[in-house]
């Protein structure tokens, strides 16, 4: 009896060890333990003390810190201490934890897709009557209207554009001009295409591209199409122009002229493949500009930007980042995030984020600047992207468009390794399964 | 008999009581509390749904998969670890420098944290630029996609928990291989007893409670597989390496549907009960306890 007892017990005390971790081990690590949980005055001054999150190491981590330590010494009444928390899921994992906790940043990085979620669920302060009050200072209109699309719900405006990107076409002109390639192109999936064949001739991969969500909905754009309908609630991707890229993609990878990656390194892959010369192309974010040029520098290599193939016209989503003030802070933290957010957000320190890491300036007063149009002409990389924004578009922000993106990323590995998918099955399945999560 | 004498061992209980109560205890509950919503965690409306998160877990395929996938994973991990762990223990219970040696490189990974792990092998693993696949190359063989294909990236991170596992069961094994008494085995040779029924009338039986312990850990540990999939694959490609605990992570922290992952908790903490029950129950018959 004794014996029996013990053994149940001890599998009660097992599950319930082990379920706790499975529910809750991750959400418990996500909320950091930082000190200066909200505004705490430091010292005996009435300066504000209020925290930043932010996405990202490398360049765009390097442009952060050195704007917030700008900001600190540009005047004596805010401290912000800034805080990186990974890539943007990350990010977005802990901000909802912490805010869960009580305990949220006062301003913070938000990938621009989950702005709807965030905004919907109460996150995010309502930034609309600070911008009308400091209309004159903030000059909301001077941002580019082209990024401005993710940064309302519902008619509201929850964010300002900040580190703001387009995925773009990097070249190695080295490359192909060797084989005789024009390295003016190539400017349609077609003419991709063709360039691949003399590449595959030649050895080498026309193109590494990892099958990226975001990279789909550019070529979806390309092709004429939606990802959604336009109430947002069934899915579009299962049309023609959605299934096109689709197609393209399996034939090219059928054909051995591209490389798709899958997995969690496929991203990486890409980058190492195009570094490393054993591919022409990739595609990349405008963020990446500073850091490919350096390796081109590197190995030797001559290195051009260029828009993303047009199948039947040019079209990209628009990506990256906007700062962002959580809700529930006292007024006073509420003032100090909003001119942290106005400090961030101007001309100038637009053009040093371009300059330093190759996102987007989100001024049109940036773009009309000496000091940009001097850079432009010395780097046209950097201007590739601006030009682009012509035919961008902005991200759909159903909250359950993360979950959906998933779905589809499935569907489209599925029918390039699978032989026997036929692509429009694969995404009128997702499709299905999609209009079940829109609907809601 | 003083009101101190009374009270003291529950004092002294206390601190471990209040520990585990708020931090399995009452997560348990709210979990199974929340499993019944359909909120995000955050927002102010929080919708009663009753058991209409389950209805849908249930009717989801990618969640069968995932139960599938943990499955497989389990039994490959547990099996080939203790298996793998008894032949290296029998041969490694020798006092010898390289003996000593070959114990403690296997024991080293170990004590390494598993995201270094996780990172370590996706580098390894790379299919182009890999060591792994660099040497089968060399070796004349084709290479292999590792975790990039859906047919080799579940047993590659079955590879990765053998590899991190091995030499703690093993350590444990010649711990237990060297607590059974050595007049035994005298017995067992004046017997005349073959190599092989030594093993499995002598050995096998002596560290049932060894081998026991390292199954129930083991089984434990993988059900609970997360940094290495969070890190290497992220459940894909096409949900091949996705499992329950991972599912559970994606759904709470990245969709944010809280109550349709606690719901997968709570079917996480009924299937884990039930088994451990019946290991109980199975195994504690055929385990020899001296």
């Amino acid at each position: 009896m004794i014996k029996k007892f013990t053994a149940l017990t001890l599998a009660t005390v097992m599950t319930a060890t082990l379920a706790a971790c499975g529910s809750n081990g991750a959400g418990g690590n996500a909320a950091t333990n930082s000190p200066n949980a909200e505004g705490v005055s430091a010292g005996s001054s009435d300066k504000i003390v209020i925290k930043y999150w932010y996405a990202f190491g490398g360049k765009a981590e390097e442009a952060k810190k050195h704007l917030v330590k700008e900001f600190n010494e540009s005047q004596d009444r805010i401290e912000v201490v800034a805080e990186h928390q990974g890539n943007y899921d990350d990010l977005h994992a802990k901000v909802q934890a912490a805010f869960a906790a009580g305990n949220a940043p006062a301003v913070s990085d938000l990938e621009i897709a989950s702005t709807g979620v965030f905004a919907r669920s109460g996150m995010l302060e309502e930034l609309t009557a600070f911008a009308e009050r400091d209309s004159a200072e903030l000059q909301l209109e001077d941002f580019n209207p082209g990024l401005m699309g993710n940064a309302y719900v519902d008619e509201k405006l929850y964010g300002l554009p900040f580190m703001r990107s387009t995925p773009i076409l990097y070249k190695n002109v080295t490359m192909l001009k060797e084989f005789g390639l024009d390295p003016e192109g190539p400017k349609s999936w077609d003419e991709l295409e063709q360039y691949a064949r003399v590449l595959k001739e030649k050895g080498k991969t026309g193109m590494t591209v990892p099958a990226d969500i975001w990279y789909y909905e550019a070529l979806v754009a390309q092709s004429g199409g939606n990802m959604l309908s336009d109430n947002g609630k069934s899915a579009a991707f299962n049309t023609p122009e959605g299934v096109a890229p689709v197609e393209y993609w399996k034939k090219m990878v059928g054909d051995g002229l591209i490389k798709i990656p899958v997995g969690d390194e496929a991203g990486a892959t890409a980058d190492k493949d195009w570094a490393n010369q054993l591919s022409a192309f990739k595609f990349g974010s405008t963020a990446g500009v500073n850091a490919s040029l350096e390796i081109a520098k590197g190995s030797g290599f001559e290195m051009q930007t260029s828009f993303m193939p047009a199948n039947k016209d040019y079209g990209v989503p628009t990506g990256g980042c906007q700062l962002v003030i959580t809700a529930n802070l006292s007024d006073e933290e509420k003032e100090a995030a909003w001119t942290f957010l106005k400090w961030m957000t101007t001309k100038e320190n637009t053009i040093y984020q371009h300059k330093n890491v190759g996102y987007l300036p989100t001024r049109l007063s940036a773009l009309e600047s000496e000091d940009l149009k001097a850079h432009f002409q010395e780097f046209p990389q950097y201007k590739v992207a601006v030009d682009q924004l012509e035919y961008a578009r902005p991200r759909p922000m159903e909250s359950a468009y993360p979950e959906v993106t998933k779905i589809i990323r499935e569907a489209i590995e599925k029918s390039i390794l699978d032989p026997n998918t036929a692509p429009q099955d694969a995404m009128n399945e997702a499709a299905e399964k999609a209009n079940k999560l829109l609907s809601k | 008999m003083t009101l101190w004498t009374k009270l003291r061992p529950y004092g002294m209980v206390a601190p471990a009581i209040i520990v585990f109560s708020l931090f399995f205890i009452y997560p348990i509950f709210y979990m199974i509390y929340l499993s019944m919503f359909d909120w995000n965690f955050v927002s102010p409306t929080k919708t009663f749904v009753g058991l209409q998160n389950f209805r849908d877990l249930l009717a989801e395929e990618d969640f069968r998969k995932v139960l599938s996938n943990t499955t497989i994973y389990t039994v490959l991990t547990v099996t080939l670890t203790t298996g793998l762990a008894l032949l290296l223990a029998l041969w490694l219970n020798k006092k010898s420098l390289f003996h000593g040696f070959v114990q403690g490189a296997i024991f080293s990974p170990h004590i390494i944290s598993l995201v270094s792990i996780s990172l370590l092998w996706s580098w390894l693993m790379d299919p182009e630029y890999g060591l792994l696949n660099w040497v089968i190359g060399l070796a004349g063989f084709d290479k292999l996609q590792w975790l990039s294909h859906p047919s080799t990236a579940l047993v590659s991170l079955v590879m990765v928990a053998v590899w991190k596992g091995l030499g703690y069961n093993a350590l444990v094994f010649i711990a237990g291989l060297q607590s059974i008494p050595a007049d035994i085995y005298e017995a067992a040779s004046l017997d005349r007893s073959k190599p092989w029924t030594t093993f499995t009338k002598l050995i096998l039986p002596m560290l049932s409670p060894t081998i026991f312990f390292l199954v129930i850990i083991n089984m434990i540990g993988s059900f609970q597989v997360f940094e290495t999939i969070a890190i290497m694959t992220q459940g894909g490609p096409i949900n091949s390496t996705n499992t329950l605990v991972y599912y559970i992570y994606e759904y709470g922290f990245r969709f944010f549907k809280i109550g349709y992952a606690s719901a997968a908790g709570v079917i996480l903490l009924v299937i884990v009960g039930i088994l451990t029950i019946i290991y109980f129950k199975l195994l504690s018959n055929r385990v020899h306890y001296r």
